[in-house]
């Protein structure tokens, strides 16, 4: 995250980036950027600002002030734009459980405008393994189940950009292998901005790392440049004093 | 994992075809879950007979004098009404439960798209609870007594109100659904608003039922009403959608 980067390889770029609820600041005039192709690990407590950050980056919630542009597009004068080039990986499925697997991506590929859209979610349900249920109602799956489905929900109109947004929450061990081995496979293809509360998974993960509190950022930098005890010690300390 | 997962997808150029490809897949998606829940037309279609039984309660000491053609069309109009606000809460409520409606707004669909094909489905929903009531209303209440007007006017007075209903009820049920009194914030909102559409409704199915003198001038120029008000509230859904969706 450095401003020495060349705008055009830079898959996210904030500047000043505000977000008030009445009179809380959610997000107070936070500015960085994050080359393409990076992964970028979101730390903070709870009330950080870490989900209404990636609510702006995603165009679920406009800025109050202040600029967003996600693979050079910004959040809010090029939102539909946008949003073609971007996906999200959240805690919750994003899925409708009554629809089987398959009529899920195909109501997705629909909305996306995806040509041949029974060979696109034909070739991502056998990527994620869930060929065999494709016709099982999403009602039925495990949660590991669910958040492979939701990878390829993600995957299906191949964005630039993928958000994750606790992605591991609920996962037994199992299924963090699994998740973890499906976002391997694909992190080469993709820039990837991931809220976190678990630091070592955070950091194993990423290239660049940011702690937010109180719609701050307390420390931004590479993975090449942390320091893992004291990036612990300044991620407890605003944990552990309460400032959010 | 199989080795392509981002290949080069190809995606329609937004614009109309686009729009409509969305319209129907959100359409269908709504239909589809409904045929496979039934929660919404069972639960409407319950709400609108016991609200046929508590008229017939109400109504039981009324006397041979009282014609119920009299108010036929007020008591159906009720019923609709109370229905449709249970059944538009749903819609909406159903969507947001699961985060689906996040993951909607996060896929490249106009607004107003999404707005028009909720507002479709729930006019779907709408008139098979309007078709299921329709005979059991007739049984109850006008079982043995003449129509004075002519009966292809009822459904065409009923479709008009149903649009209305449709339409402000889908942008009403969007706003409150993310408030904590949702039922309550959409009844408050629902009634006062379809005040008008109401008046002109009731009046037109009455020209239908009742007939007399001037029953078909009386019929269009309620229908011309009704129209007036679906297509400017449709009109200000469209315009207001995005707004009250991303809020």
């Amino acid at each position: 995250m450095t401003e020495t980067v060349a705008a055009e390889t830079l898959a996210v770029e904030v500047r000043e980036l505000t977000r008030t609820f009445g009179a809380r600041k959610a997000l107070d005039k936070i500015s960085f950027d994050l080359p393409a192709g990076s992964f970028l690990s979101i730390f903070g407590p709870n009330g950080a600002g870490k989900t209404t950050l990636v609510k702006v980056l995603t165009t679920l919630t406009p800025p109050s002030d202040g600029t967003a542009k996600v693979s050079g597009l910004d959040v809010v004068e090029d939102a539909v734009g946008l949003r073609e080039r971007i996906g999200l990986i959240s805690h919750n499925p994003l899925l409708y459980p009554d629809l089987s697997a398959e009529e899920n991506l195909r109501f997705f590929a629909d909305m996306y405008g995806i040509e041949d859209p029974a060979d696109r979610v034909r070739e991502l349900l056998i990527a994620v393994e869930l060929d065999h249920r494709r016709l099982d109602l999403v009602h039925t799956f495990s949660r590991g189940m669910l958040q492979r489905l939701s990878i390829a929900r993600s995957l299906l109109h191949a964005p630039e950009v993928l958000f994750l947004d606790e992605p591991y929450s609920g996962l037994d061990p199992h299924a963090v292998e699994i998740f973890d081995s499906l976002i391997s496979q694909i992190r080469k293809d993709h820039t990837f901005v991931m809220i976190s509360h678990d630091l070592a998974k955070g950091l194993e993960l990423c290239t660049h790392a940011l702690i937010l509190a109180r719609g701050k950022i307390v420390l931004s930098a590479p993975r090449s440049e942390i320091d893992e005890g004291e990036f612990a010690a300044t991620y407890r300390a605003t944990v552990g004093t309460g400032v959010a | 994992m199989a080795e392509k997962t981002t290949p080069a997808v190809s995606l329609r150029p937004s614009g109309a075809s686009l729009s409509w490809r969305q319209f129907k897949a959100i359409v269908r998606k709504d239909i589809v879950m409904e045929l496979r829940t039934k929660e919404m037309v069972t639960s409407m279609g319950i709400y609108a007979l016991l609200t046929m039984v508590i008229y017939q309660v109400a109504l039981s000491q009324a006397g041979t004098a009282f014609d119920p053609r009299d108010i036929a069309a007020g008591l159906l109009w009720l019923a609709f009404v109370f229905t449709s606000m249970l059944g538009l809460n749903r819609s909406l409520v159903h969507e947001k439960d699961q985060g689906c409606l996040e993951a909607l707004l996060l896929s490249p669909v106009d607004r107003p798209v999404i707005f028009f094909a909720k507002a479709a489905g729930n006019l779907v929903f709408l008139l098979i609870v309007q078709t299921l009531t329709i005979p059991v209303f007739a049984f109850l209440f006008l079982q043995g007594r003449e129509y004075g007007g002519d009966l292809w006017m009822i459904p065409l007075a009923l479709l008009g109100g149903a649009i209305g209903i449709a339409g402000v009820g889908t942008l009403l049920a969007t706003m409150s659904v993310n408030t904590k009194g949702k039922d309550f914030v959409l009844a408050v909102l629902f009634v006062p608003l379809m005040y008008p559409l109401l008046l002109a409704a009731v009046s037109a199915t009455s020209a239908a039922v009742l007939g007399g003198d001037g029953y078909v001038q009386q019929f269009w120029s309620s229908m011309a009403l009704v129209a007036a008000y679906d297509v400017i509230m449709l009109g200000a859904a469209f315009a207001l959608y995005e707004f009250v969706i991303g809020a």
